[in-house]
């Protein structure tokens, strides 16, 4: 069955659209008082103001104007989250720039194409490290960076390079810049158009090179209107606003955390705060206590995996109060889910009885005490974790786009959650899942321009009648929610002639606390098998607390008391999935994944061909 | 910012004294509860700690107590704070004592005194007694932990000494006697009737206020003066000083902190509170002889600091309520129970069991004012519980009951975790 939700219109494209840098210019004329940042620095939140952020936006501007930023001239930013991200990327909008986010954690080797391949004129580097992986390459090979500007100045003293500029000292060229052409920046505003691209995300790449989408003004408008502003998604029917905290920590790079932190922000104007590092993400959530929080899966499963382990720790009578509640929560949990998110009356009256006494102690250990409406994404993730908030009284909204819808697409909505589904196509926009490949596509005025310099791949992307292909195979599920089923070249044929779809099977694994990482093998073959990667943290705890010793990430995983804990986790596992679906065996991973060696992408997504290359000896054994 | 308490956005947020609305509540409610302790107010009167200590012949020892709090939080910012451990506490509250005495006391043939006003010879006694400190503290630069005790310990008998000699007893007075020390009247120079006299019954507001109210009152304002003082100390630039020099002398000098000065610094406050604390006892004492300056007294703060909790504010508040009051409170319960003995209550038997009033009978505590050995009295009981609690608090909870009242306040912080 195909299901067109309804005809795209031409979105608001062209009529009344704003850019983002105008929204925060309106930001600081409107409400120059209000808190736009905070960023924790010596140990105190330092405070931003929207007067003093659109000063330092403005600044930039004109220093990217003094630096010869034409229309649609890139400017890179490789950096953590921090205030300079954000005021950097206002500026490149400003100036009808591109403005281009790499991941911190990407080598070199990626650097240099990213820089080659947007073609970037100015790049920020956060720090010496970063700016090391642009030093590394000859300046030849990157010939049209012509300014890299810098945060930290520490290390830098030593170098000698016409190209570098402190952060400082950038805005001071802006301020020059600024006294001798007053209105350049606000003539640049003026002139900007729906159809400017205003960024370019690039895609996380787990097949080929990562791919630039080129995002318009008109997409970003269209994205907001649709995934922040519409009231219906909030539980309490209240938009963003000024009231609301944000924590800003996974990679600002992301059209996830783009969306989620600075559009909200400068769409409805609440507060974004920088968490330190993603180390610290877990100390910041507490001491922010963010209303409005999106996490990827892995973070749900982290907070998951903290307070079961933090449970297990706790003295004799709190495990008592503990396990009594988790019952309750479990009960909670499972009445929510079949009521399609909305409390029955046993439930309700659980849940006031413990949420005073243990669930509101909960949340606020884990920093979500006073979160309003919290969501999921970016990757599939296991329903168990969700039911598990779902019945301390966190509702966790499963939502799903990819960068080339500018993640709009679907969102469970408040009282009409399906668990397991990732929701209801966003009203106004279109989506259809093909009839003969099953594969969901989507069309509105938030897709995407086309892939920076790569038409052939930009068609591809296309269907002949112009839907976005996603990639991803779905099924609808009561004719209102989608679910999905895997990525489309993820789906595994066993030998038999199975279609199995691998990340369901690798999710249920990954809700343990023990596992990290689990790779689902078996295309061409005739059972299933798995790679299994533990969590350290979690399991090295587990095995101090049962005197087992170890010395190093590889030795653990060899423990047989570490295989047996692994192999009741996959039998327990098992047991939800139909015969062909089990795992016959597993074999542990050796070493931790990475970024850098090429086994993750930045997004922390499995590049699985190149993990079936690397582990190839692993996975023969177990056939 | 509120209903988020761990989100500082200054280092003032962070370091103040009573962060949230609840605690600045709560604070309020103690001190208005304390100005109405000594009256008859309905609801507030019938709060059991209140209503015991609210009696009027508790009064004097509960303004005793505010009194030693005031030497005893200069004591803890000089060996809890900085880490500079002192026997010779006892020695800076006589010099306070004295230079009150010398001052604001009457001069006679025997002793002097130019008998100046208590706005002049409360805060002298302080400045006195910090100036001795001052000369002290050099030696604290050179000497650290027992070096430093015995040296100050030395203090306390070279006082006595001094007190002896006949130039001393100008000061001092009789050793046997001592001399009388001003009164807490208040006035503007030398005039004869006082703005404010202490030592009468009158009208406040609509309150009938006695003697030993307006004392009670007077002690409590210059405690609570004291408590602020000790904590805005304690967590501004000096106090972190004084704690790097307490934890590592040499790494806080290499870090900037120079020793001398806060040594010096740290005697000197140290000192200043104890003088005015140890005029203040004098004053309500109205004679003392100089032998009063003693070893116990110096004891007493050590075991007021080691069992409230060292290097805390709240924790010497604390000790001090415990330490001073307790041995009060044991004699009480002395006195009840032989009134049950005598009346043949229910609790005789186990009053019987541990009272001893005649030569035959068996029980730890005798009622006796002397004893020559087994059983004790009152007095070498509560002596022995010092000692005794010393050495639990030092074994078993050695941030003392500062750290009792920490682990049950974390234990429900971390709730429903334990970390």
């Amino acid at each position: 069955m195909t299901l067109v939700e309804e005809a795209p219109s031409a979105g608001t494209a062209g009529t009344g659209f704003r850019t983002v840098a105008a929204r925060a210019k309106a930001w600081a004329e409107t409400d120059p008082g209000h808190i736009a940042f905070r960023e924790k620095d010596y140990g105190i939140w330092q405070e931003y103001t929207w007067a003093e952020s659109w000063e330092l936006i403005e600044l930039a501007a004109h220093g990217l104007l003094e630096f010869g930023v034409e229309v649609g001239d890139r400017v890179s930013i490789h950096s953590e989250d921090r205030p300079e991200w954000v005021i950097l990327d206002l500026a490149a909008v400003a100036v009808r720039g591109i403005a281009v986010g790499f991941y911190p954690t990407n080598p070199m080797a990626e650097v240099e194409y990213l820089l080659n391949d947007s073609g970037a004129c100015v790049h920020m580097a956060e720090d010496q490290e970063q700016a090391d992986k642009v030093f590394e390459m000859d300046q030849a090979q990157i010939p049209d960076v012509r300014k890299i500007i810098y945060c930290e100045a520490r290390g830098f003293a030593g170098f000698d390079d016409s190209r570098l500029i402190y952060w400082d000292d950038f805005l001071e060229v802006g301020r020059k810049h600024r006294e001798a052409n007053p209105g350049a920046v606000a003539a640049r505003m003026a002139a900007a158009e729906a159809d400017d691209v205003m960024t370019l995300v690039y895609t996380s790449g787990t097949t080929g090179p990562p791919k630039g989408a080129m995002l318009t003004n008109a997409n970003a408008d269209f994205a907001m209107g649709r995934i922040i502003e519409e009231t219906d998604a909030y539980p309490d029917g209240k938009a963003p606003n000024k009231s609301d905290q944000i924590l800003t920590y996974l990679p600002l790079c992301h059209v996830a955390e783009r969306i989620f932190s600075t559009w909200t922000m400068l769409s409805g104007g609440p507060t974004l705060n920088f968490a330190e590092s993603i180390e610290t993400v877990a100390v910041n959530l507490r001491e922010v206590q963010p209303t409005l929080f999106f996490a990827v899966p892995r973070i749900w499963e982290r907070l998951h995996a903290g307070v079961l382990i933090r449970g297990s720790d706790a003295s004799r009578f709190k495990k008592f109060v503990l396990s009594t509640g988790m019952k309750a929560a479990t009960y909670i949990g499972q009445a929510k889910v079949d009521n399609g998110g909305k409390h029955t009356a046993v439930s309700r009256v659980l849940h006031s009885v413990f949420y005073p006494l243990l669930f509101r102690a909960m949340l606020e250990r884990i920093g979500l005490r006073h979160c309003r409406r919290a969501s999921s994404g970016a990757a599939p993730i296991a329903p168990e974790v969700l039911q598990f908030f779902m019945g301390l009284g966190l509702d966790v909204y499963e939502l799903y786009g990819m960068t080339e819808n500018s993640a709009v697409a679907t969102c469970n909505y408040p009282g009409r959650l399906k668990l397991g589904t990732v929701g209801e196509p966003y009203p106004g926009t279109g989506l259809r899942i093909d009839d003969e490949t099953g594969e969901i596509q989507s069309q509105h005025a938030g897709v995407f321009k086309g892939y920076w310099n790569k038409p052939e791949k930009t068609a591809e992307t296309f269907t002949a009648d112009g839907w976005l292909r996603t990639g991803d195979v779905g099924e609808w599920v009561d004719g209102t929610h989608v679910k999905i089923v895997d990525r489309m070249k993820d789906i595994i044929i066993t030998s038999g002639g199975k279609n199995i779809s691998p990340s369901e099977i690798e999710n249920s694994l990954k809700a343990s606390p023990m596992i990290k990482e689990a790779m689902v093998i078996g295309d061409q073959r005739k059972y299933l098998t798995a790679l299994i990667g533990i969590e350290l943290d979690t399991v090295g705890n587990w095995a101090l607390r049962r005197n087992i010793p170890y010395t190093t990430y590889r030795d653990l995983t060899e423990k047989p008391e570490v295989e047996q804990a692994i192999q009741k986790i996959v039998d327990e596992t098992n047991e939800k999935f139909a015969r062909v679906e089990q795992i016959k065996k597993f074999r542990m991973l050796p070493k931790e994944l990475d970024h850098e060696d090429g086994e993750l992408t930045a997004t922390q997504k499995l590049k699985r061909s190149a993990m079936s290359a690397q582990f190839d000896e692993l996975i023969e054994e177990m056939y | 910012m509120f209903r988020r308490p761990n989100l500082y956005t200054s280092y003032e947020a962070e370091n103040q004294i009573f962060p949230t609305w609840t605690q600045r509540g709560l604070a309020a409610l103690a001190i208005i509860i304390l100005l109405l302790m000594p009256f008859d107010v309905p609801v507030i009167s019938q709060i059991p700690i209140v209503r015991f200590l609210g009696d009027s012949n508790w009064l004097r020892p509960v303004a005793t107590m505010f009194i030693i709090l005031v030497g005893a939080l200069g004591f803890n910012l000089l060996a809890g704070v900085a880490g500079q451990v002192s026997l010779g506490h006892a020695f800076f509250m006589g010099a306070g004592a004295y230079t009150a005495a010398f001052l604001g006391g009457e001069g006679t043939d025997a002793v002097y005194g130019l008998g100046l006003p208590i706005w002049i010879w409360l805060p002298g006694a302080g400045v006195g007694a910090a100036l001795v400190g001052m000369i002290i503290a050099p030696v604290a630069v050179k000497l650290r932990g027992l070096y430093l005790a015995i040296v100050t310990l030395g203090l306390v008998f070279i006082g006595i000494h001094m007190g002896n000699t006949s130039w001393g007893k100008k000061f001092a007075g009789d050793p046997g006697l001592g001399r009388s020390f001003p009164t807490f009247d208040i006035r503007l120079w030398k005039e004869e009737e006082p703005l404010l006299l202490m030592d009468d019954d009158s009208k406040w507001l609509w309150f009938e206020v006695s003697d030993s109210q307006k004392t009670y009152f007077f002690t409590l304002v210059i405690a609570i003066i004291a408590l602020l003082v000790a904590k805005n100390l304690a967590r501004s630039k000096t106090g972190r000083a004084l704690q790097a020099i307490r934890d590592r002398d040499i790494a806080a000098e290499v870090m900037g902190v120079s020793e001398f000065r806060y040594k010096l610094i740290a005697f000197a406050v140290s000192s200043f509170f104890a003088g005015v604390s140890g005029a203040m006892f004098a004053s309500l004492a109205g004679k003392l002889p100089a032998i009063q300056w003693n070893l116990f007294l110096s004891v007493e703060f050590v075991a007021i600091i080691l069992i409230g909790g060292a290097g805390t504010v709240a924790g010497t508040v604390m000790g001090t309520v415990f330490v001073i009051l307790l041995p009060l409170m044991i004699e009480e319960l002395t006195i009840w129970l032989s009134e049950q003995i005598d009346q043949g209550g229910l609790f005789s038997p186990v009053a019987n069991f541990l009272l001893t009033e005649g030569p035959d009978d068996f029980g730890p505590i005798s009622i006796a004012t002397q004893t020559p050995g087994w059983p004790l009295n009152v007095f070498d009981w509560n002596i022995a519980l010092y000692g005794l609690l010393i050495i639990v608090f030092l074994i078993f909870e050695p941030l003392g009951l500062y750290g009792i009242w920490i682990s049950i306040r974390n234990y429900w912080k971390g709730w429903p975790f334990s970390y």
